[in-house]
């Protein structure tokens, strides 16, 4: 046992930089840390020194979608909390110093775009939140509770964009939207506004041609224009009566993403090719000007004076995510355009400055636009290829200088045997003494200078990639001890002999590449106890049989991929759920397709599924996310004083302890003895796309 | 070296031809599916009016509904509660407080980003990467997924939320403080629900009553969501057997090293 409870985690990068498709860009206010979520659902941290000298500091796990919104939680400048926002409801707020999720919540409405805004008569910020949902959410960034919502009485629809501002010398707030259907909504805020008052209607609405706005931005200085941006046309319009002053559509080829204004009469734009345009407004647009809400004269529109554009531009896999950020350095603002790519890559450019005599030259002279490169780029590859020595891998020593490295792709650990197992890109397992692995990465001495030192042993019988491994007497000890089970991208399951490294059996039955492999629960028939359950790309999934060493069920024929599987084991059911929401529910012993279910009646039979693990058994789900802890859902029961909430979260806890209780009465119990293990090694974590 | 060869140029079949005629086909399914919606979609004009009964057990429960849109802008609406079997509730909706069905609209405007995701799409692009194929697809897929999750799993809610809902208002006469109603849809029906509220020992409970009917427009909404979904994931499974070569890329007709 270990004597105290100190768990000092260390992570092990290796020489392979992790994939970053990057979904969302955040800078914080005091321009030390940038943030950028992805569409895997991973957040990464980057510290910025002087001269934007950027480096990726944390990878925070926590959502299991694209995150879709980044948001400061604070106006107080070295307040240090991000509030995360993913396409399936998940929010999270984060402490960006040490990484650590303050809180989270699940909600069924799924936010697009959160504007952080300081109500007048508030202490601090409110999030006013919107998305695929018909009201405005104002939500707090640190509880993560809906305050109050604002909602519509003339045609309510999704909110496609919003804009919370303050009119001046005025105390209350103006929240200014516009719907995916082109109305146009103001609400006034007081701030007393609770989640119990009678419904905050707007107090005006007007239909406006403009159809599924992406961002709208009301001007800072004046108040009086308003920009809304749509993929194919930017627009100005006069806050006072929503009256369209001019219009740019879109440079072929390309969409608008978004834009904001730089001044009263200059506006910047950026595309989904990843580029950024400067516009000087027409006289008609521009408040000050005696001409203003004037018709537009023909010759007089909006003037392009600027391009950003990007050096070396490699193709994108999708469009990158862009946004304009303000930093004052010195007492001196310089506006950046700042953009995360789908590579990894964060690119910057200080936009630039130009006096109206420059721009009236360029417009007299008819000469070509400015074109002007980023200034600041890096990416997660460059910081990993700048650190010397490179990231250690668990298996470099296996690398040999000269030859090209070999991706590690999938591991389990053996506390039993204190083995790492490791499946790599060209097909190979190897098996290395674990304690004597780690210290070899990781700590100083003799051991270093040995020859190869550690001993291993090398598996070789996939052709191309290992995806999965599984030892099945560590989740219970009706397995063989020896028995060792590995899924490769050539659609075999491998079974090996651990300590004599042999190849025993190879499942050729799946007909894409195996993705995951699973254990059944104990209380299944004597016969399915004995096998191994598999997961491939083909949709199909098999109840291979160790013992027999043949495939005992094929459950094929799911149109959509496998996201669940579940078990009945008093029924003798394997239940599988499927992204499409279909569930498949099939007898195990004789292959046979029960049933097909659709809609709510496949829900409820996958909760149900759950509900029965309360018997003793052991639960068999495969898709958990760690978002059910139920000491956080009591404390939240205690905070918004919902007694049902504490019952319900007292009754999870206890059950859970039960079970944990239950399972170590059965000497195959994993969980403790992982705990009792002083090492323990998480399996590798990859991305689909890093594999 | 023969069988990779032609793999590679089935790749480039399929990004540069295949891909853009599955999504061409994908966007007519989505449009005639938009077509279908009783609201302002996609050029369509909307405000179809269908008018259901929905009767449950003899004499128990009795609604009469008219559907304009995505609203109820009429009903007439008597049911009993089992705890009071010799009273009748009755209740109306009229055309200046309609009650609206979130769902419909939700499903509409998910569709609709379906569409503009493919819209999107040059009609004449180079796909360049299989990645860049399936982040397109995976939008459309997320898309169609929501929207016909929206349809066929109705949203759950807290009775005090619907109690205190806004649709609740459009009520005349009020009901009683312990009893609520709702309308929602369910695949290809709509549900009436009526609830009555008991106070246990200061445990609230509720007791549930419900009729339903079908609604044909829904029926041939959700056919076409469905064919639209298999066909895009088709595709996205098509475009990932391709992905697992990762030397793969367009005009690249050797290929050396492969992974696999």
């Amino acid at each position: 046992m270990l004597a105290t409870n100190l768990v000092v985690p260390v992570v092990l990068w290796g020489p392979n930089t992790p994939t970053h498709c990057v979904s969302s860009v955040f800078l914080s206010r005091d321009q030390r840390t940038l943030a950028t979520g992805c569409y895997d659902g991973q957040i990464c941290l980057w510290q910025i020194d002087s001269d934007f000298d950027m480096t990726p500091r944390c990878l925070l796990l926590g959502h299991s979608a694209p995150v879709l919104c980044l948001s400061r939680a604070s106006i107080v400048q070295d307040n240090n909390f991000l509030v995360s926002s993913s396409e399936n409801g998940e929010m999270c707020t984060w402490d960006l110093i040490d990484g650590k999720c303050r809180e989270s919540v699940k909600l069924s409405q799924v936010h697009t775009c959160i504007q952080a805004y300081h109500m007048s008569n508030c202490d601090d910020i409110r999030l006013f939140c919107i998305g695929y949902y018909a009201e405005i959410m104002v939500m707090d960034p640190f509880s993560l509770e809906v305050l109050f919502c604002l909602s519509s009485k003339v045609n309510p629809d999704w909110i496609s964009a919003l804009h919370v501002l303050r009119p001046a010398k005025r105390k209350d707030d103006v929240v200014l939207a516009i719907t995916t259907t082109g109305t146009v909504k103001v609400w006034t805020l007081i701030g007393n506004e609770n989640k119990y008052s009678e419904p905050i209607y707007e107090n005006e609405s007007k239909q406006i041609r403009c159809l599924n706005a992406i961002t709208m931005a009301c001007c800072s200085q004046n108040q009086r224009t308003v920009l809304i941006v749509c993929a194919k046309y930017w627009q100005i319009y006069d806050a006072g009566d929503f009256t369209v002053l001019c219009s740019v559509i879109s440079p072929s080829g390309e969409r608008w993403l978004g834009g904001d204004f730089l001044s009263s009469d200059r506006v910047i734009l950026w595309s989904d090719e990843g580029k950024g345009y400067l516009y000087r407004l027409p006289a008609n647009s521009i408040p000050d000007n005696k001409e203003f809400h004037g018709p537009s004269v023909g010759r007089d529109a909006p003037f392009l004076y600027c391009v950003l554009t990007n050096k070396n531009e490699q193709p994108l896999s999708c469009p990158p995510s862009m946004k304009l950020v303000q930093t004052t350095r010195g007492g001196k603002t310089q506006k950046y355009l700042l953009r995360g790519d789908s590579e990894g890559f964060i690119n910057m450019w200080a936009v630039p400055d130009f006096s109206l005599d420059e721009i009236k030259q360029l417009q007299t002279a008819n000469a070509t636009t400015k074109i002007l490169q980023n200034t600041i780029s890096t990416s997660l590859e460059q910081a990993w290829s700048k650190m010397n020595p490179p990231p250690v891998g668990i298996l470099d020593q296996l690398n040999h200088p000269n030859e090209p490295i070999i991706k590690l792709t999938a591991s389990i650990y053996l506390p039993l045997q204190s083995r790492l197992v490791v499946g790599r890109e060209d097909g190979t397992i190897i098996i290395v003494p674990a304690t004597q692995t780690v210290m070899l990465q990781l700590l100083h001495g003799k051991h270093q200078q040995f020859n190869d030192w550690p001993p291993h042993q090398l598996l070789s019988g996939h052709s191309g990639r290992v995806n999965c491994l599984l030892y099945p007497y560590l989740v219970h000890t009706r397995y063989d001890k020896a028995h060792l089970l590995s899924g490769g991208v050539d659609f075999a399951v491998c079974l090996w002999d651990l300590y004599s490294g042999t190849l025993l059996h190879r499942f050729c039955v799946h007909a894409g590449e195996v993705t995951q492999l699973l254990v059944p629960p104990e209380n299944c028939s004597p016969r399915i106890q004995k096998c191994i359950c598999s997961v491939a790309s083909d949709h199909s999934v098999t109840l291979l049989s160790l013992q027999e060493r043949k495939c005992v069920t094929l459950a094929s024929r799911h149109l959509f991929p496998v996201v669940t599987i579940k078990w009945r084991p008093l029924d003798d059911f394997l239940i599988v759920g499927c992204s499409d929401g279909t569930v498949y529910v099939w007898q195990m012993e004789t292959g046979h397709l029960d049933r097909v279910l659709h809609g709510m009646i496949a829900e409820e039979v996958l909760n149900a599924c759950d509900e029965n693990t309360g018997e003793g058994e052991v639960s068999g789900s495969s898709s958990e996310i760690g978002m059910s802890n139920p000491a956080v859902h009591f404390f939240r029961g205690l905070r918004h004083r919902n007694l049902n909430a504490i019952r319900h979260a007292t009754q999870r806890g206890i059950h859970q302890l039960q079970q944990l209780n239950a399972h170590n009465n059965n000497d195959g119990n994993f969980l403790m003895k992982n705990r009792n293990s002083p090492l323990i090694i998480q399996s590798l974590r990859t991305n689909p796309k890093g594999k | 070296m023969e069988e990779l060869k032609c793999l590679q140029l089935e790749f480039q079949w399929i990004l540069q031809k295949e891909v853009l005629l599955v999504l061409k086909q994908l966007h007519d399914i989505l449009v005639e599916c938009a077509h279908r919606f009783p609201v302002p979609l996609h050029g369509n004009e909307g405000k179809k009016v269908d008018k259901f009964i929905l009767t449950s057990a003899p004499e128990q429960l009795k609604v009469v509904v008219t559907l304009t849109g995505d609203s109820i802008t009429s009903a007439d609406i008597n049911f009993k509660v089992q705890r009071q079997q010799n009273v009748i509730q009755r209740t109306s909706i009229t055309q200046d407080f309609p009650w609206k069905i979130q769902q419909v609209q939700d499903a509409a405007n998910h569709l609709q980003q379906a569409i503009n995701h493919i819209d999107n799409v040059d009609a004449n692009y180079h796909f360049k990467s299989s990645e860049e194929v399936l982040h397109i697809l995976s939008n459309i897929l997320g898309a169609l997924q929501r929207g016909r999750t929206s349809l066929v799993v109705p949203k759950k809610k807290p009775i005090d939320e619907l109690m205190k809902s806004r649709n609740m208002k459009s009520l005349s006469p009020n009901l009683p403080e312990d009893l609520a109603i709702s309308f929602y849809i369910q695949s290809h029906k709509l549900i009436f629900a009526a609830y009555q509220l008991t106070n246990n020992q200061g445990t609230m409970k509720f007791e549930s009553t419900q009729a339903e009917c079908s609604v044909p427009w829904l029926n041939e909404v959700l056919v076409l969501f469905t064919v639209a979904l298999t066909l895009c994931q088709q595709l996205k499974d098509k475009i990932s057997v391709f992905s697992q070569y990762k030397d793969f890329t367009v005009g690249n007709e050797t290929t050396t090293a492969l992974s696999y």
